[in-house]
């Protein structure tokens, strides 16, 4: 096979060849090499297929802003396929396989190609147009071929098998761009003894630099120079350099989001190495050091595999050792085009021409051309290419009063395109920092600063390494200078420095119906001029809406390339200067970003935290099934062999209320309610009364909105005259704590009162059932539970167990019911003891699912599940918790509201169905006549439903409008297939009304 | 992700640290019971939603725990400045200005 | 319980034995009946610490102390300030279970907090404490030394939260 590597340029090892497949077959390439420079060296520029036309493209840069020449890599291992990736920035390694995209059957032959035929079709607005018609056919036909169609690469099928990780970093000065200005600006702020962060997206550091061996700094070369200068950075230890790490976000406050590449450049990746890393950084001041993105030219044909970015060619020739053609054009409007046509002039290349569309340039540069016998057309245009799948000729014509007149043909195997350079703004502009138009230059340059941010080098528009490096030194000496220190100033003696000017254009005049013409704006997306000057035509009057239009910048490159020329060719349509129209936002993130990075550490067991009880491991180990409960997992039921959940639930209701169970209830929220003002404090925020709760004495706690509905609920033991053990609900804890600590903070501030968590200081254990407290009062030390002694709704402190305690008589199950706390590194020893002592009494563990049911046969709610924020105390039918005479409490006030006191509204009621065995669906919603005509009116919903071993049928509750009035009703509630079935209403207190199973002595 | 100064801490932390708590100035009634029906209805619902510069009150959640309060543009989402719960609403004209 | 759990050169990952903890609310103004109770004269200033022996003292609200003492001294301590409620109103919650406290010590200490948390770490001082978050877990941050930190986290929070600093370990001990 052909190289076009030339040697002794480049500064790939060519020491260490290396391995890699494309599409299946094997090429060689050198450490340091990417996919696309080894590729070009093998001669190989079609590296892709365009997205709309699925027209042959080759690579047109060498950078990050690469739209064409996107492939899909597979690493080692099972699921390691990512599409999209750039041949440009992908390094290569031994064993790496990379494959082309958007083509079928092959890459040189694409049956997708038929759009390209079709192209009269697929115009500007297409999607809007096309599909239009007939209107049922979008969803049958249209919708699901373009979902086909759509999408750029495949998607990977197997779950990310790789680690992410992340970091937060905090620096003085944050360096993006590591050009001739990064590296001035860095050392400028390195030397001043600054924390500097420097970084750069390449897999090494000097940008332009790495392009322009033959320039001096310092009476150096410039690699010599370059070599030089790292090393000075990393002798600084107030310096960290951070390479394959682009910005790809400016946040608020400087905050910028940096994403790392670690191992995707790697064969053998070492064994729980993350393959990136996220940082969070936060610098005092950031220098934007992001230099220029070279424009392409628009003409017909611009887009053949061959036809590149003539910068891109100096890239891969300077610093890859590779000769993208034997025989390029060049095609101009800029003088920097000049220099890649004598640099590969010099490595042994016959350059056919340099074709300039300026009249005149600088007589230097024509003198260079003719000392190496390059042709120069002065005052020319490009109207066409010849060749498919690589470029064969390139069209020209001589322009004279901007006509096109007699076309040239000039055969080649490489068109080097230079429209311009455009400075890189894009972090800028997530910083809503405006940006000012050069008339002179016709580019965007920084214009009002929002953040601590300096701007240096090409991205403020200047030109030349010299100018770059000064600019860059006094962009970090202000940087120092705003942190209110001092920096040196560093000066640069640069020679044979490669200064230049040039100017931009809209798409190139022609000789031929423009109408025909394929001339490429957008390469990925497949928009032409012709597609952006119809959208004008069809009414678009913003970029904007040019922009969605034709999607021109829409593609994985955010219009990197075709922005500012879609933009001139807009404002030409429209016959107005470039800022009257507009320029699109630019978002984060600055190139495509895995969803990897950003999560992070968070998957698998870490997605998110899963807390756990001290006693969850005994429930694992005895086999409970788990369901999460807000952030926690609680023990669900606790199947035996052979049992489904209905069976072990069933089994656990009937152990519990015939004899004895037990329930981790340690994830129910505790506050400790603390100070002299204690009392006064629960009298505002609860609707019950507490000035005559006596120590030792619990209440049912319930606490209101302002607005009137609960919030939550818990019973509330007095510990002292000044001291509360106030629970909540488990998803309520947070919240309570807060609404607590917002009224006594900001409303009531002259209250003496102080709150603190201790949810997770006690472990609580509920027992239930008949034999609880023969089970319970052998271990109770230091206090008598005795009926008399103890009655229910009682709390006491005593050593359960020898571990100290705070103990409740409390009932969430309708039958003799304790709640001991211990603290929390005891919980498991004291449900251990338990176990083993309940076996006599054959004691069953039981989950959140029997404790549902349970909780639900006496009618007691469930805030949250039987409320839903629209519930009073009322409409719950539990009015009777609100104390009656005390002046105010939270929410008092809205249990007048208008709308609180009217008829109709949803209160909570017992369903019974009429077939005992049907066990309604939770969240079904209800009517009372199910022969009414359609839409129904739904009169309420249901919000718990169980089957009821102990009453041998199935019970539910719903809240249903007017329910109150509605006793003995028959109402309609749809299962499954929608067949509505009939249920009646009942009160709420299905099993044992009186109370008496409460009473066991 | 914001820094944002709190007023009791006096240091500038990370937004993670903190929580959003709705409108400042918004005072409970001494006596709700004395408000007319859309008295009250504009105490719990009516909020002003500025374009501009917002009262508002946020809590250090992770950090003191205390409920302060703050003026943001909410324009361009920048703290103008943080002031302690009961503390009247500072004079930002200068601020505002320099925004 | 105090076997490292994890460890490279430039860090080390404990889990650090139960201490006696307490939550102390109290008015600034009668800080000094607290100082004297508790025998260690209390920090100020938000993020402030003071430590005498096995006792330690961290501001971490302008009317919150995290205060640490030997197990065996919790009964007494409970006692002393109990005596004191009456004419200085105070809250004092025993919190010994309701944390677990990681220590953190080596080179790199800071280096792998900062996988997730947000805090310039540099501007906390050596004997101060901060509450503030980990990840998805608000935790209460020690700092002992240049190197050494201890970070208390409630107990349920635990296995996420050290779960993560052995991952980040690894990720460490790799040097990529």
């Amino acid at each position: 096979m052909t190289t076009y590597r030339v040697n002794g340029r480049g500064r790939v090892n060519t020491g260490k060849p290396v391995t890699f497949t494309f599409d299946s077959q094997t090429y060689q390439g050198f450490e340091g090499d990417t996919v696309a420079s080894a590729l070009l060296a093998n001669g190989v520029h079609l590296m892709g297929r365009s997205f709309k036309y699925h027209r042959p493209r080759g690579v047109v840069t060498a950078s990050s802003e690469e739209p064409n020449a996107l492939i899909g890599t597979t690493r080692a291992g099972e699921g390691r396929f990512e599409p999209n990736t750039r041949a440009t920035m992908q390094e290569i390694y031994p064993g790496l396989t990379a494959e082309s995209q958007n083509k079928w059957p092959s890459l040189k032959f694409d049956l997708g190609a038929i759009n390209d035929r079709l192209y009269m079709l697929f115009s500007a607005g297409f999607y809007y147009k096309t599909f239009m018609w007939p209107r049922s056919f979008w969803d049958s036909v249209y919708e699901p071929i373009i979902r086909k169609a759509a999408g750029l690469g495949k998607a990977p099928t197997h779950v990310d098998p790789d680690i992410y990780a992340s970091r937060y970093l905090h620096c003085d000065v944050l360096i993006i761009g590591s050009g001739p200005s990064g590296i001035a600006a860095a050392l400028a702020a390195g030397r001043a003894g600054s924390k500097v962060v420097l970084v750069d997206e390449n897999s090494e550091m000097g940008g332009t630099l790495l392009s322009e061996p033959s320039v001096s700094i310092d009476g150096q070369p410039a690699w010599e120079w370059l070599e030089g200068a790292m090393a000075e950075l990393d002798r600084l230890p107030n310096v960290t350099r951070m390479t394959r790490t682009t910005a790809i976000g400016y946040y608020h406050q400087n905050m910028i989001g940096l994403v790392q590449k670690l191992t995707d450049h790697i064969a053998d990746v070492p064994d729980g190495a993350p393959r990136e890393r996220m940082w969070r950084l936060r610098a005092k001041e950031v220098v934007l050091a992001q230099g220029a993105i070279e424009r392409p030219m628009v003409f017909d044909g611009n887009d053949v595999p061959g036809v590149m970015m003539a910068g891109a060619a100096q890239t891969f020739l300077n610093r890859f050792g590779v000769l993208v053609g034997r025989e390029p054009v060049v095609l101009t409007s800029h003088d920097s085009a000049w220099y890649t046509a004598f640099d590969m002039a010099d490595a042994g290349a016959k350059v056919v021409a340099i074709v300039d569309t300026r009249n005149e340039v600088a007589q230097a540069l024509k003198d260079e051309a003719q000392k190496r016998g390059i042709k120069t057309h002065l005052g020319y245009t490009a109207t066409g290419t010849k060749g498919r799948l690589r470029v064969k000729a390139l069209r020209v014509n001589p322009v004279s009063n901007g006509k096109a007149g007699d076309a040239t043909h000039l055969s080649c195997d490489a068109v080097l395109v230079c429209g311009g350079w455009t400075p890189s703004l894009h972090l800028f502009s997530h910083t809503k920092g405006s940006l000012d138009w050069d008339p002179e230059a016709k580019v965007y340059l920084p214009g009002h600063k929002t953040e601590d941010v300096h701007i240096a080098g090409a991205g403020r528009g200047l030109w030349g390494i010299a100018a770059a490096l000064e600019d860059g030194a006094k962009a970090g000496a202000e940087a120092i200078g705003s942190l209110g220190g001092k920096a040196d100033v560093v000066a640069f003696e640069v020679t044979a420095d490669r200064t230049g000017t040039g100017i931009t254009q809209k798409e190139l005049p022609t000789d031929r119906s423009a109408g025909k013409a394929k001339a490429f704006v957008d390469f990925q997306n497949d928009v032409t001029a012709k597609d952006i000057r119809l959208a004008v035509r069809e009414g678009m009057r913003s970029i904007e809406h040019v922009k969605r239009y034709t999607t021109n910048g829409m593609a994985t490159d955010q219009g990197k390339l075709s922005n500012m020329n879609g933009l001139t060719i807009a404002s030409d349509a429209l016959g107005k200067e470039a800022p009257q129209v507009g320029l699109t936002t630019f978002r984060p993130p600055y190139t495509p970003t895995t969803f990897g990075a950003f999560a992070g550490y968070h998957k698998g067991a870490h997605f998110e935290v899963t807390r756990k009880t001290p006693i969850d491991s005994w429930a694992e180990e005895h086999g409970a099934e788990f369901e999460p409960v807000a952030l926690w997992r609680r023990a669900w039921y606790f199947p035996q062999a052979g049992e489904d959940m209905h069976k072990a639930v069933a089994r656990e209701c009937k152990s519990t209320r015939e004899s004895l169970g037990i329930f981790d209830a340690s994830t129910l929220g505790k506050i400790e309610v603390s100070g002299p003002d204690a009392t006064e404090f629960m009298n505002r925020m609860y609707t019950n009364p507490w000035t005559k709760l006596g120590v030792g004495r619990a209440r049912y706690g319930l606490l209101l909105g302002e607005d009137g509905f609960i919030r939550d609920d818990g019973v509330i033991g007095r510990m002292r005259d000044d001291l509360f053990h106030v629970t909540t609900t488990t998803g309520g804890a947070p919240r309570v704590l807060n609404m607590m600590e917002d009224y006594l903070q900001t409303e009531w501030p002259d209250l003496k009162v102080w709150l603190t968590s201790t949810t997770e200081e006690w472990a609580t254990i509920a027992l239930n059932g008949p034999n609880a407290r023969k089970l319970l009062e052998q271990f109770v030390e230091g206090a008598d539970i005795s009926a008399e002694a103890f009655p229910h709704m009682s709390v006491v402190e005593c050593t359960v167990a020898g571990f100290p305690s705070r103990l409740f008589r409390i009932s969430f199950t309708g039958e003799l019911g304790f709640e001991i706390n211990v603290p929390a590194r005891h919980g498991k020893a004291l449900w251990e003891k338990l176990w083993e002592a309940g076996q006599q009494y054959d004691i069953c563990p039981y989950g959140t699912e029997t404790m549902h049911v349970l909780r639900a046969e006496k009618g007691f709610i469930i805030v949250g599940q039987d409320t839903d924020g629209t519930v009073t105390p009322q409409d719950a039918g539990i009015g009777w918790a609100i104390g009656k005479k005390k002046p105010d409490f939270v929410g008092k006030r809205s249990l007048d509201r208008p709308d609180i006191v009217a008829p109709g509204r949803k209160q909570l009621i017992g369903l019974l169905t009429e077939d005992p065995k049907t066990v309604l669906i939770e969240g079904a919603q209800i009517v009372d006549d199910p022969k009414q005509p359609k839409p129904m009116k739904m009169i309420g919903h249901v919000t718990s439903s169980y089957w009821s071993e102990s009453l041998g049928r199935s019970i539910a509750m719903a809240v249903v409008e007017g329910g109150f009035d509605r006793m003995e009703q028959t109402l309609y509630v749809p299962d499954a297939n929608g067949t509505p079935i009939p249920a009646k209403v009942t009160g709420t207190v299905f099993y044992d009304p009186a109370g008496d199973r409460l009473k066991v002595e | 992700m914001l820094l944002i100064h709190c007023p009791y801490c006096d240091d500038t932390l990370p937004e993670l640290e903190f929580a959003y708590a709705g409108e400042a100035h918004i005072a409970r009634p001494e006596d709700p019971s004395k408000l007319s029906d859309e008295e009250w209805r504009d105490f719990l619902f009516i909020r002003t939603n500025v374009k501009g510069v917002h009262a508002e009150r946020w809590r250090h959640i992770n950090g003191c725990g205390r409920f302060f309060n703050a003026l943001r543009d909410t324009v361009s989402d920048r703290f103008l400045t943080t002031y302690k719960a009961g503390e009247a609403r500072p004079d930002t004209t200068d601020l505002e200005a320099a925004v | 319980m105090n076997a490292p759990a994890t460890s490279f050169d430039a860090v080390t990952v404990t889990i650090l034995p139960p201490v006696a903890r307490f939550n102390l609310r109290i008015a600034p103004s009668d800080l000094a009946a607290a100082s004297q109770a508790f025998g260690l004269s209390l920090p100020t200033k938000i993020g402030q610490g003071e430590q005498n022996a096995d006792r330690g003292a961290y501001c971490i609200g302008p009317d919150e102390w995290l205060l640490h003492a030997a197990e065996a001294d919790q009964q007494a301590i409970v006692a002393a300030f109990d005596e004191v409620r009456a004419n200085t109103p105070h809250s004092l919650v025993v919190i010994s279970d309701r944390e677990l406290t990681i220590g953190i010590t080596g080179p790199a200490a800071a280096e792998l907090l900062s996988v997730a948390c947000p805090l310039d770490l540099s501007r906390i001082p050596v004997g101060g404490a901060k509450r503030t978050v980990f990840d998805y877990a608000q935790v209460t941050l020690i700092r002992d030394g240049e190197d050494a930190f201890r970070l208390e986290v409630w107990r349920s929070y635990f296995p996420h939260v050290h779960g993560l600093l052995e991952v980040a370990t690894r990720e460490l001990a790799l040097g990529l």
